[in-house]
Order: C-alpha cells, then structure tokens, then sequence
C-alpha cells in the first residue's frame, strides 16, 4: 500500500493526489482514508486497462482527473463501471 | 517430496512464491481451501462452456471476481484521519506529476536494486523478502520518453501487461496526450515509478516525506497516482 501512504504524504503536507486503483485494492484504498479514489474493474497489473485498450485507459485517466477537480472532501470513491477486454 | 504427499494447501500456496510462482495466482495463498477449490472447479466448468462458444470473457470475470475476493479486507494500514488538501485550480492551470509504483525505469538508467547489474523479473521475485525490507528507489522518467525505451521489473507483479503497454499502469502517453489538448496545463517534466513492495515504514518515515519536499521544490500542483 505504498503509493496510499504516499498520497496521505502529500495531501498533508498540501499536494492534492487521485489515486488509480483495482477492485482488488478496494478495501484496502477505503481504510487508508484516501482523499480520491478511482476503482476500476481490472484485474491487478492491469490498472487502467488491457494492453493496448487506449480507449479504455483514457476514460480512467479522465475521471480520474474529473474527480480531481470535483472533490471537496475526502473519502471520495468513484467506481468505474464496464469490464476488462483485453485483445481489442 | 519424494516420500509425501503434496496437500491440497501446498499445491495452493506454491504459486505464491514457491515452486510454482505466478504473481497472477499468488492470492490463492490468501484464500482457505474451501474456496480455492471453488475456484479451480469454477475456472474448469467455465471452460467446458467456452470451449463450445469460445467466450472467454466468463474466464476472466472468474478470475478478476476471485482475486477481489482474496483480497477483501482492510490490510495492515487502517488509519482513521483522512487528510485533504482541495486543488486550489482548474487543472488547465496547473502542473500535473505522475507517480506508479509499477516498477518502470528508462533503458540505461536501472535503478541497480542491491548494485545488482540487469537484475531479471526472476531473479526480482525471488529476492521479495529484500526488497520488503529496506526503502524504495525511485526511477526519475522525463515525460517525454517514448514508452519503447521504458523497461519495467517488480517482484511482486506479473510484469508482462506493463512490458507490453507500459500505459495500463503508468499513463505517461495518454497525459501527454491530455497536456497536448489542453485537458491539463502542463505536465511536470519529470514521471516517477518505484517497485512498491518495500518497507512501508521507511517510506513512511523516511522517503515518502523526502519525495513530498521534492514534489514542492518542483511546484508540482497535483499529483496521480497509480498502485501496482
């Protein structure tokens, strides 16, 4: 759960972060107070995506940075919805 | 294992580092052998229906549904704070940092875990005891790299999709991408990856807050982040 401290790091210490995560990592994320979570439905080492669905990527990296922007507290969890498709 | 059986157990946590190591697997040691044997005897059953309709997509869901569960719960680090700093700005008038802790470095600039020279993704899984135990190092990447010179090792997860596309844990094209339409006002010139499995005190203590005071030295507004 490194990059979970990390973020609590930075948002200390006044760097807002969004954190990227798998489904897997879920409650994991939850616990350490994030300030802003994406969760996707990929499997892990597969963060935002098959190898090579940059339409699928882009869309994570898109909420990720809308929820950059709109959050106003922390505790902020997005759940991506679709599924993993990989050989697009 | 000449004169004994192997157990069901042992068959299951010998993907977990032991003698049948697949990072993709290693979380059937997570699970009780109850539900480990679900999973085969799910994983098989499907199968026989994509053998007749070659769907495998119920394979994968299979999979991706198991690893979550295995990996249900809180962990180690429950804290009950929850810092927060608001983003001061719209993001079209920010800096914008990378940070994964996917493992990815720029060909020629290895990071030399333990000053080993060219250390495989093998020989990376086998030294995971080390590597938990001391601080992470942090492989500084211009974001201008082309993602064919970035080479990636990490002893804790199958490599091959972040060889492939280093995109799908370390975004570097689609932010440069976003930079160009003007989604972000500009990307920091500098990404970041480290192999995350390390000593989550050190970070803590130690690297973490030393990446922190960079990160303002450098006037980074916003940071992303993406475990692996």
């Amino acid at each position: 759960m490194s990059v979970g401290h990390v973020a609590r790091l930075m948002e200390a210490d006044g760097i807002p972060t969004v954190v990227i995560g798998v489904k897997a990592f879920r409650d994991r994320l939850v616990a350490m107070h994030l300030p802003r979570t994406v969760i996707t439905p990929h499997p892990m080492g597969r963060t935002l995506g098959a190898p090579g669905d940059h339409a699928t990527q882009r869309k994570v990296i898109l909420a990720a940075l809308d929820l950059l922007e709109q959050a106003t507290s922390p505790d902020v969890i997005v759940d991506l919805p679709g599924r993993y498709e990989p050989g697009k | 294992m000449e004169n004994s059986k192997e157990t069901f157990e042992e068959f299951k946590n010998s993907f977990n580092y032991g003698s049948r190591s697949d990072l993709n697997f290693k979380f059937l040691k997570n699970m009780s052998d109850e539900d480990a044997s679900l999973f085969f005897q799910g994983l098989l059953w499907k199968m026989g229906d994509t053998l007749n309709d070659g769907d495998f997509s119920r394979l994968v869901e299979h999979f991706i549904e198991t690893q979550a569960k295995a990996y249900a719960g809180a962990g180690r680090y429950a804290y009950d704070d929850a810092p927060f700093t608001p983003l001061r700005a719209p993001l079209t008038q920010l800096r914008l940092g990378l940070m994964s802790s996917s493992g990815h470095f720029v060909d020629g600039n290895d990071p030399k875990p333990f000053g080993a020279e060219n250390m495989s993704q093998k020989e990376a899984e086998a030294r995971i005891d080390d590597f938990l135990k001391v601080e992470p190092q942090l492989s500084v990447i211009p974001v201008d790299t082309p993602v064919q010179k970035l080479r990636v090792r990490h002893g804790g997860y199958d490599v091959r999709a972040s060889l492939a596309d280093p995109n799908v844990n370390f975004p570097i094209s689609h932010l440069r991408e976003l930079q160009k339409e003007g989604r972000i006002g500009e990307l920091a010139s500098e990404a970041y990856s480290f192999m995350g499995a390390t000593s989550q005190l050190r970070l803590l203590n130690h690297t973490g807050p030393a990446w922190v005071k960079m990160f303002q030295e450098k006037k980074i507004d916003a940071l992303l982040l993406v475990p692996v």
